[in-house]
């Protein structure tokens, strides 16, 4: 903990204040380091000494632990996953393979409002993917979404944008 | 480590020397130098010259350290004041030719060992002297010091060893010795290099800088602090404020191999005097703080998003983390006990949410149900910042990212890939920044877990990035 100390004014009574500011500033410093120096220690399980340095330790030492065993739940998690797979790709199929059909496209709406900005408005049939071809239209047609809001609502999506 | 291997070593040798003191038979103490030659590994030709020694010596059994005979301590004292010139020529000399050091120490015990024959033929304890001698350096030999600096070792091993079974005035007569000769072995009790009594050692290992002398004696551990003093200049000053301890320090200095006794006892230390605890806490505290620091590195480089470098945000983002961890280990968990239960063909409660009651269901849920899942993360890269909170089936994930292209496409991609159900956008352009919150569901008998969304979206939205200087130059 560095203790700064401030140049000097001419008068003793500015030093006094500034000394005094500085004081406070520091012990403010302080105080809010060992409080969350404390809460750190609140949340580690394990504690061993009750100095600041075994502190940091710990919390080292725990955050090292609870990465580990988020690593081993994912690996468990993957495994379980690819073991699950199997059954369920099959039915994924089935899911793309309805997509390719060609959407159906209720309503299209395009308003031009000012300078080079227009406003567009699509409700299309609700199927996974959707946004992404969406997309891909518009940045080939290369407009620049300034805003935009999608909203689902059983099987329509509404599309509002404005673009320019 | 090392000094730890030294210590148990010299115990050993004191053990065996003592136990030598205490068994006659010839053969047994033939043997036992047959063995001391066999382990020692560096000095050939003081192999040779011992076995030419063994010779002459013959039937001596005993390697008797007390000496009663007022002749031996001088013999001895001479002994270790020529091995001190010699020390002396060598640093002179700036002899860092180790293997005629040691010749010329075999020849000076030599020409001792005959000095003693002619003298006193009959006598069996001057012989007993002398075969300590060569037995002593050969001994020393055991030690697997370095080689170069354990000439340097050896001369003051035999010191120390000397010292722990000698009486005291062959003790204090050594010391003494060593006292004279240290002035002109250029102790210089406030350079770097440590002064003191063992000085003369110190010079011929200059080249690691004293710096280094500095950080290793700090990296000691706290019983070699206690003992001898661990910092070079508590090492001065604990020899002068614990003259009446009568410790034996030691100090192993890792890169050179030489050692260094801080034999204390009732000697006055040569050595210069300074404000004792001062120094020495300056030290202690000095390594005190710069391991703290360390720390807080340490600390800061665990956490995914350090933001400023003072201690206190450290130690906040530190908490943050914690609590992250824990509830991404508590949403895994969840999981795999969902996993298994789907496995066992177990209907979870449905939860019902339309997008428009998104909030206020999810807080209600909260109270609800027991296997809810929950969790929230945050990343941060350059450009991006990512914000993935996780109610059971819902994923928000606000997405604020600066401005240069339009990542929609790929998000959307992304989210298609998580097989998260899109729900409901919100965003545009803001000032600089692109933000997007995206109300998204899960589908059924998917795996999705947050820091994968979070870590995705991340890897997604980069690449775009990087892919963007080459492509356009907006």
């Amino acid at each position: 903990m560095d203790k700064r100390k401030k140049t000097d004014q001419e008068d003793n009574g500015v030093d006094r204040e500034f000394i005094s500011k500085n004081l406070e500033a520091e012990r403010r410093r302080r105080k809010k380091l060992n409080d969350r120096q404390l809460e750190l220690r609140s949340l580690v399980p394990i504690i061993t000494n009750m100095n600041k340095a075994t502190i940091i330790t710990d919390a080292i030492a725990y955050i090292e632990e609870l990465r580990n065993s988020v690593e081993e739940l994912t690996d468990q998690i993957l495994q379980m996953e690819a073991t699950d797979e199997n059954r369920n790709t099959k039915n994924e199929d089935i899911n793309i393979n309805d997509d390719d059909h060609p959407m159906k496209i209720a309503e299209v709406e395009v308003n031009h409002i000012c300078g080079t900005k227009i406003w567009i408005k699509i409700i299309v049939q609700k199927k996974r993917g959707r946004l992404t071809k969406l997309m891909e239209a518009i940045s080939v047609l290369g407009f620049h979404l300034i805003d935009i809001c999608i909203t689902t609502s059983q099987q329509a999506i509404l599309f509002t944008s404005s673009a320019e | 480590m090392i000094s730890c291997k030294f210590i148990c070593q010299l115990l050993q040798f004191i053990v065996f020397f003592i136990s030598g003191t205490n068994t006659d038979p010839q053969s047994t103490t033939d043997k036992r130098k047959t063995k001391m030659y066999e382990q020692s590994s560096n000095f050939d030709p003081a192999m040779n010259l011992h076995e030419e020694e063994r010779g002459i010596i013959g039937q001596n059994d005993v390697v008797n350290y007390p000496h009663e005979n007022p002749k031996i301590a001088a013999m001895e004292m001479e002994l270790h004041h020529q091995l001190n010139l010699e020390i002396e020529h060598c640093f002179n000399n700036g002899c860092q030719q180790i293997n005629n050091w040691q010749v010329e120490q075999m020849n000076a015990s030599f020409n001792l060992e005959n000095h003693h024959n002619q003298n006193q033929n009959q006598n069996q304890d001057p012989i007993f002297n002398t075969t300590q001698y060569p037995t002593t350096t050969d001994l020393l030999n055991i030690f697997p010091f370095p080689k170069y600096p354990s000439l340097l070792s050896n001369s003051s091993m035999s010191f120390s060893t000397h010292n722990k079974n000698s009486s005291n005035n062959n003790f204090l007569a050594s010391l003494g010795l060593m006292g004279e000769i240290n002035p002109n072995a250029g102790g210089d009790g406030t350079s770097a290099s440590g002064s003191v009594i063992y000085d003369p050692l110190l010079p011929l290992n200059l080249p690691p800088q004293p710096p280094s002398l500095r950080d290793l004696f700090h990296s000691l551990p706290n019983n070699y602090a206690k003992n001898g003093g661990c910092s070079l200049f508590g090492n001065v000053d604990e020899r002068d404020n614990n003259n009446n301890h009568g410790n034996v320090g030691l100090m192993y200095q890792n890169d050179n191999g030489v050692f260094e006794f801080t034999a204390t006892g009732e000697i006055d230390c040569v050595g210069k005097n300074r404000d004792g605890k001062d120094i020495k806490h300056f030290a202690t505290e000095k390594h005190r703080r710069v391991q703290f620091k360390g720390k807080f590195d340490d600390l800061r480089k665990l956490v995914p998003n350090p933001t400023k470098n003072d201690r206190a945000s450290i130690v906040q983002d530190a908490i943050d983390y914690i609590n992250e961890l824990k509830r991404s280990v508590a949403e895994l968990q969840l999981l795999v006990e969902k996993k298994r239960c789907s496995r066992e063909r177990m209907k979870r409660p449905k939860m019902e949410n339309n997008e428009n009651e998104n909030e206020s269901n999810s807080l209600g849920n909260l109270e609800s149900g027991s296997s809810l899942r929950s969790s929230w993360l945050q990343r941060k890269s350059k450009n991006t910042e990512v914000d993935v909170r996780i109610v059971d089936d819902e994923v928000t994930v606000k997405l604020v990212q600066q401005k240069r292209i339009n990542c929609l496409l790929y998000v959307s991609k992304v989210l298609d890939e998580l097989q998260l159900d899109l729900h409901h956008v919100a965003g545009g352009l803001i000032g600089d920044y692109y933000s997007f919150l995206f109300n998204s569901k899960i589908c059924e008998g998917s795996i999705v877990y947050a820091s994968a969304v979070a870590n995705k979206l991340i890897e997604v939205v980069d690449k775009q990035y990087a892919a963007i200087p080459p492509s356009s130059s907006y």
